[in-house]
């Protein structure tokens, strides 16, 4: 919460000071904002529909991320083998004839329980050593996925998934994909938000400040640490299942380690602390993503000895780079700007320090 | 007698591990710097050599030299521009700076030299030696006997020198180590330095006369589990370390591959070191951090 707001607005009771949304303007920037995304199947093409489908999907993991990482402070670097925990748990369920209702909390769920076995050496270690034993779970997660009996989960081959059902409409058209992402993002984005303020997310930021202090005023570390660690992978799941609802194939190769290497990026990008620095984040590298791509095209159509894979290398160029000027420059990412926009905004005409 | 020989072989392959892992040791044991990227300046280095040598078609020992200047100054490089900035800065933002790296590194590679595979320069002898019954590879041997020296001097450069014990320092605190009048940015300069030019070295040994492409670069996460099991502190424990996951793995492959379709000698490393980390965090020969409020 900033503690910065306009002169002449306060507030009678705690729970107005507490509320996400506190003011009359606030909503109606809120109605605005909601409205707009509804429009936006009207508005664009289905291009754009997917890659914001896409972008909210990788929210929901990016959201996941901020509360292992940036709320509690145990670095994940296998966010995406979670994601695809889920992802094929979805998949192997609805191919089996399930509904989205069961197949989505589900591979919430696998996601979660699979964390939790990468998680216990956090109750003996701490730091970047942490960021190893989910850098295991990354590399062994292919390894193991393809090794599985094929009636489980394809093999090496993947699995086709079929659109998803819900209240008796198939969402097959890139529209009603778009609206479930959202909404789910959406509801992802409040959850984690009151998670920060609640209880456990309380604990989760006493002990990423200090752990042993924490402990001290009574943090349980081992299941706070267990506690960060499946939330993260919940939201993972979560998104997993919902990739493979919206990519309707699933296989291991769409699960790297660069993909979570890039979600770790896109919180970094947009500042670790706040789940609006994953909004930011995503939102930031996926349009840096695009500009590429689109740059990409136009340099593939001009030469000949341009390859796609080039594409690809020059994103993973500007993507490295941008990480590393946002950690040297602004380690506190594009959230921490929006947060001094909002300040000064607030405080105008008289300057702030 | 075929055990004795998949013993050897595994001993050996460790040993690669090993030198990658050393140079992971290094630059921890100089600056308090984890680089997930080294994978990546390994294949800087590989490059390096491939360009000089093969391409454009300088002397063997020539090319080498300039390969080994390049790769220094490429670490002198990325001292300078990130990880000077970031002295002083929590473990986490070090992590994610070489992070960064990585997918910088990856990226540069991949548009300057392209993604297709190319011949990297014979520089051991090719073959084997045939010892009793045993069949050892030549330039696997020549390896870990300059795996093991090269560890052996920088094990008494670290213990037994004034500069090598200035650096132990930067490893426990770098804060402690600049008010006790220790340079930080000198520590890392050498730490990058060193770093380097065994990661050059341990692509020469990792690559002579194979392939070399992209995916060069994944021994850095191979050797990592290995310079973890020997503790980062320790720079003796990352060959030892080297041997016990390359005679485990070749074990796994020898026995438990053919039922479990390949899978166990390439998870064994990882599931190794989580076991490691579960009964002893700091490795085998690492230092036990005492923690106080």
């Amino acid at each position: 919460m900033s503690a910065v707001l306009p002169s002449g607005v306060f507030f009678e009771r705690y729970a107005a000071e507490r509320a996400l949304v506190r003011t009359g303007p606030q909503w109606v920037a809120l109605a605005l904002f909601l409205a707009g995304l509804a429009a936006v199947p009207w508005l664009a093409s289905d291009y754009v529909l997917g890659v914001l489908t896409l972008a909210a999907i990788t929210l929901v993991a990016v959201l996941g991320l901020q509360i292992t990482v940036g709320m509690a402070g145990l670095l994940n670097l296998g966010q995406s083998a979670f994601v695809g925990v889920g992802a094929f748990t979805a998949a192997a369920l609805a191919a089996k004839g399930w509904s989205p209702w069961v197949c989505i909390p589900a591979a919430a769920f696998a996601a979660g329980a699979v964390s939790l076995l990468f998680g216990l050496p956090a109750l003996r270690i701490k730091g970047f050593y942490l960021a190893l034993t989910t850098i295991a779970a990354q590399i062994m997660f292919p390894i193991v996925m393809i090794r599985l009996p094929e009636d489980w989960f394809g093999g090496l081959a993947g699995l086709a998934v079929d659109p998803p059902v819900l209240f008796g409409i198939t969402a097959g058209t890139p529209a009603a994909m778009y609206a479930l992402s959202v909404v789910v993002a959406a509801i992802a984005f409040v959850a984690t938000m009151n998670l920060r303020r609640s209880r456990v997310g309380r604990a989760f930021r006493a002990m990423h400040d200090n752990d042993i202090a924490s402990s001290v005023i009574g943090v349980n570390l081992a299941k706070t640490k267990l506690q960060a660690f499946f939330a993260g992978a919940f939201f993972a799941g979560v998104s997993g299942a919902l990739y493979a609802y919206f990519v309707r194939y699933v296989s291991t190769e769409q699960f790297t380690l660069w993909l979570s290497v890039w979600y770790v990026g896109m919180l970094i990008v947009g500042g670790l602390h706040t789940p609006l620095g994953a909004v930011l984040g995503v939102l930031a590298i996926t349009a840096l993503h695009e500009l590429v791509h689109a740059a990409g095209n136009v340099a593939l159509a001009g030469l000949t000895n341009v390859s796609g894979g080039t594409v690809f290398a020059m994103t993973n160029v500007v993507l490295g780079g941008v990480i590393l000027l946002m950690l040297l420059f602004e380690p506190l990412g594009l959230a921490h700007r929006w947060a001094l926009l909002k300040a000064s905004y607030r405080m105008w005409p008289y300057p702030h320090g | 007698m075929e055990l004795l020989q998949t013993l050897c072989n595994g001993v050996l392959t460790g040993l690669v591990y090993g030198v990658v892992a050393l140079s992971f040791v290094v630059i921890y044991r100089a600056s308090r710097i984890v680089n997930l990227s080294q994978g990546q300046v390994v294949m800087a280095s590989a490059f390096f050599v491939w360009l000089f040598v093969q391409q454009l078609g300088w002397p063997l020992w020539l090319g080498l030299v300039a390969a080994l200047a390049a790769s220094v100054a490429l670490g002198a490089l990325i001292e300078r521009t990130v990880f000077r900035r970031l002295i002083g800065q929590p473990v986490f933002t070090v992590v994610m700076a070489s992070i960064g790296l990585l997918i910088l590194l990856q990226g540069a590679a991949q548009l300057f030299f392209g993604a297709q595979t190319r011949p990297f320069p014979q520089i051991f002898p090719e073959g084997a030696w045939t010892v009793g019954p045993l069949l050892l590879n030549k330039a696997l041997l020549i390896g870990a006997v300059l795996t093991l020296l090269t560890s052996e001097a920088l094990h008494r450069f670290f213990t037994h020198s004034r500069p090598g014990l200035r650096l132990a320092a930067v490893a426990e605190d770098h804060v402690t180590a600049l008010s006790l009048g220790v340079s930080v940015r000198q520590a890392t300069a050498i730490a990058w330095m060193l770093g380097t030019a065994l990661a050059m070295l341990a692509a020469v040994i990792l690559l002579s006369g194979t392939v070399l492409g992209l995916q060069a670069a994944e021994i850095g996460l191979r050797a990592l589990p290995v310079a973890l099991l020997g503790g980062l502190e320790s720079v003796r424990g990352a060959s030892l370390a080297g041997v016990l996951v390359g005679v485990g793995e070749a074990l796994a492959s020898r026995y438990l591959d053919p039922h479990t379709a390949g899978a166990a000698s390439l998870v064994f490393p990882y599931v190794l070191m989580i076991l490691v980390l579960l009964f002893r965090p700091q490795g085998l020969f690492g230092w036990k951090k005492i923690e106080r409020l």
